[in-house]
């Protein structure tokens, strides 16, 4: 149960990474790290109170955090393409 | 086993503890998603591994398991991506630090 707290607890810290980023490429980083901890959460949550389909959960929040990454990464290049000429 | 499970969780959590560290102490920004995102991964593993020891051979740990294929496979993408547009916009491409001036304008981002 404890190793729930130490997760959140290392959210926050990247939490302040992202916010503090220079720049957004920085906030990816920082999104694509939370996200891994959340998966981290809940797979402990679910080992913890032995339920089987919250992996699901974890198993598709992986999946979608991973597409979201990708599409916002090659929006930002089209846009920040376009933007800097 | 549930010792040795143990074990492995903590030293997932060390794993993940030096990437805070890496991640506050590099100050530019492709050494820093370097270090994050590798020590994510691994940490990530490290514990998946944990968790499937503490729950022996069962249902549970069989889909743990397959969880830690999927992020295995799926991490280093989602990094792979950041870094590849971050360089191809031209941020910090001359390996400047994170107080320089960025080369493209970052007003507009």
């Amino acid at each position: 149960m404890h190793m729930i707290w130490v997760m959140l607890a290392l959210l926050a810290v990247f939490i302040v990474r992202v916010v503090k980023g220079p720049s957004i490429w920085d906030r990816l980083l920082g999104l694509s790290v939370i996200s891994t901890k959340v998966i981290l959460i809940i797979v402990f949550f679910a080992s913890y109170n032995q339920i089987a389909y919250l992996l699901d959960i974890a198993i598709v929040f992986v999946l979608l955090g991973f597409i979201s990454i990708i599409f916002t990464a090659l929006f930002l290049l089209q846009r920040i393409k376009a933007g800097g000429k | 086993m549930q010792v040795v499970g143990d074990i492995f969780v903590i030293i997932g959590t060390v794993f993940i503890l030096f990437g805070v560290i890496g991640l506050m102490k590099f100050k530019n920004f492709y050494t820093r998603i370097l270090v994050t995102a590798k020590i994510d991964t691994v940490g990530v593993i490290t514990v998946i591994i944990g968790i499937a020891i503490k729950h022996g051979l069962s249902f549970f740990s069989m889909k743990v398991l397959l969880l830690m294929g999927i992020v295995m496979i799926v991490n280093p993408l989602a990094s792979h991506m950041i870094a590849r547009s971050a360089y191809l916009s031209g941020y910090q491409t001359e390996g400047q630090d994170d107080k320089a001036k960025t080369t493209y304008n970052e007003e507009h981002v």
